[in-house]
């Protein structure tokens, strides 16, 4: 399924998006190919990373460094094999160490249970006010230079697998004080884009009360019946 | 506490109007004007009456503690039950079919655990003015009230509002997770596009708990 959003304003503000990531991505192209930040998304997700929830490869908790924490958001196109990344760590000291390519993953495992890592992304370093994070797009295939069995553990692994099931999904990063993890997280689904909340026409349809001071604009043509009549019009929009 | 202290006051009167006029035409918006018409501080007591308190940090998982059920905006004149929403197939958010409604996303934070905890709203209808039509109005230092299904109420005070292009929506700063116990409240605004029977931004009121 492709999922072609049509929107005339988009390209020139997007190209503008990307330009500005190319010019702050962190860091040596640690990991996979980094691209541009696609148009559309798919899905996106989040996690709210501690060290309470690491978890060492033999299944067993494993706390990570104390009072550490990070935000790691991703945005998902399974069309074409490209994760978004944000992640911000506060209280967490490098160095970073793993066997990957990196020391940021995403690995495959419920909650309390250990996973191999899928994809590898560049470590968070820096941004001058003590916080550290790193944000950019990277597009598969992935490797992770993690090899089990004699396959690399990113090898097969598809975007669209966090899609069908994220809370089999976990997120983390390694330092050498914390080779286990320093914190980690299980994914959460959260939308993609913005938010439909409102259909428009308090102006154009009469509006009782006189408001003024409206943002509203002019609504053109016949009025929806209702609500719900709105919002599937403009999903419409974002799907096929 | 704000530099305009005055506004919301004033503002509120008219959302009274604005929800009643909806309820009309969509449901039951009910607006109890009796407890709008004084900017009574919170219930429970404020331990950081600052109007740029720091909020409280969390690390607990949002579904050990109890949902949200209701928001009060004094400010406002916003008085509703919330409805439990999430992430719609197409991969948006799910929106209120009801434009007297208050979304609230089920997937993310709740008041005493990790943030945010987001609230959405329409901000009018084809028939006028909706639930958030006023949430532009919000201005620091004015509290928002969420009642926790165990009964307490968790006092946020709003820290500030933000216009986003929904082309270039900040996914990770608006739904991104945070150990701050955090709330936004959203809904539409910009240019309306007719076509797309859609506004082009987004209005993001951000809010830390404070009581």
């Amino acid at each position: 399924m492709s999922r072609t959003r049509t929107a005339l304003l988009r390209t020139a503000v997007v190209t503008g998006a990307a330009g500005a990531l190319a010019m702050t991505a962190v860091g040596p192209a640690a990991a996979e190919t980094e691209v541009a930040e696609p148009t559309t998304f798919s899905s996106a997700f989040t996690a709210m990373a501690t060290p309470d929830m690491v978890i060492n490869n033999d299944g067993a908790a494993t706390p990570g460094q104390p009072g550490a924490s990070g935000t790691f958001t991703y945005r998902i196109n399974s069309d074409t094999e490209v994760i978004c990344y944000d992640i911000s760590l506060t209280g967490v000291t490098p160095p970073y160490q793993s066997p990957a390519k990196t020391a940021t993953h995403i690995h495959q495992g419920d909650a309390g249970q250990a996973g191999p890592p899928r994809i590898a992304f560049p470590n968070p370093e820096d941004d001058g006010t003590g916080r550290l994070v790193s944000s950019g797009c990277l597009q598969g295939p992935f490797t992770t230079g993690v090899v089990a069995d004699g396959t690399d553990t990113g090898a097969g692994f598809t975007l669209d697998q966090i899609e069908a099931d994220p809370s089999a999904f976990f997120t983390d990063t390694h330092t050498s004080a914390y080779a286990a993890g320093a914190v980690r997280g299980q994914l959460t689904a959260i939308p993609v884009g913005g938010v439909e909340t409102g259909a428009g026409g308090a102006a154009a349809t009469g509006s009782q009360d006189g408001s003024t001071g409206t943002v509203v604009g002019v609504v053109g043509g016949a009025a929806l019946l209702a609500g719900a009549g709105a919002v599937a019009l403009r999903r419409r929009a974002l799907q096929q | 506490m704000s530099p305009r202290g005055l506004r919301p006051l004033v503002v509120a009167v008219g959302a009274v109007l604005a929800v009643a006029g909806c309820a009309g035409t969509t449901g039951p918006a009910a607006a109890p004007p009796a407890s709008t018409a004084s900017s009574t501080p919170s219930p429970s007591a404020s331990p950081s009456p600052s109007p740029s308190p720091v909020a409280p940090t969390s690390s607990l998982d949002p579904a050990s503690v109890p949902e949200p059920t209701g928001v009060r905006i004094p400010a406002l004149g916003v008085d509703q039950d919330l409805i439990g929403l999430g992430v719609a197939a197409d991969g948006t958010a799910d929106v209120p079919a009801d434009f007297g409604d208050v979304a609230w996303f089920t997937p993310g934070g709740r008041p005493g655990a990790r943030g945010p905890t987001v609230l959405m709203g329409h901000v009018d209808s084809t028939a006028g003015p909706a639930v958030f039509y006023e949430l532009r109005d919000l201005t620091p230092g004015d509290t928002v009230e969420l009642t926790v299904a165990d009964g307490s109420v968790a006092t946020y005070t709003v820290t500030g509002t933000e216009q986003v292009a929904k082309d270039t929506f900040p996914t990770a700063a608006v739904f991104g997770a945070t150990s701050a116990d955090v709330l936004r409240l959203i809904t539409c605004t910009g240019a309306f596009d007719a076509g797309a029977r859609s506004y082009t931004d987004n209005l993001v009121v951000s809010a830390v708990r404070s009581g």
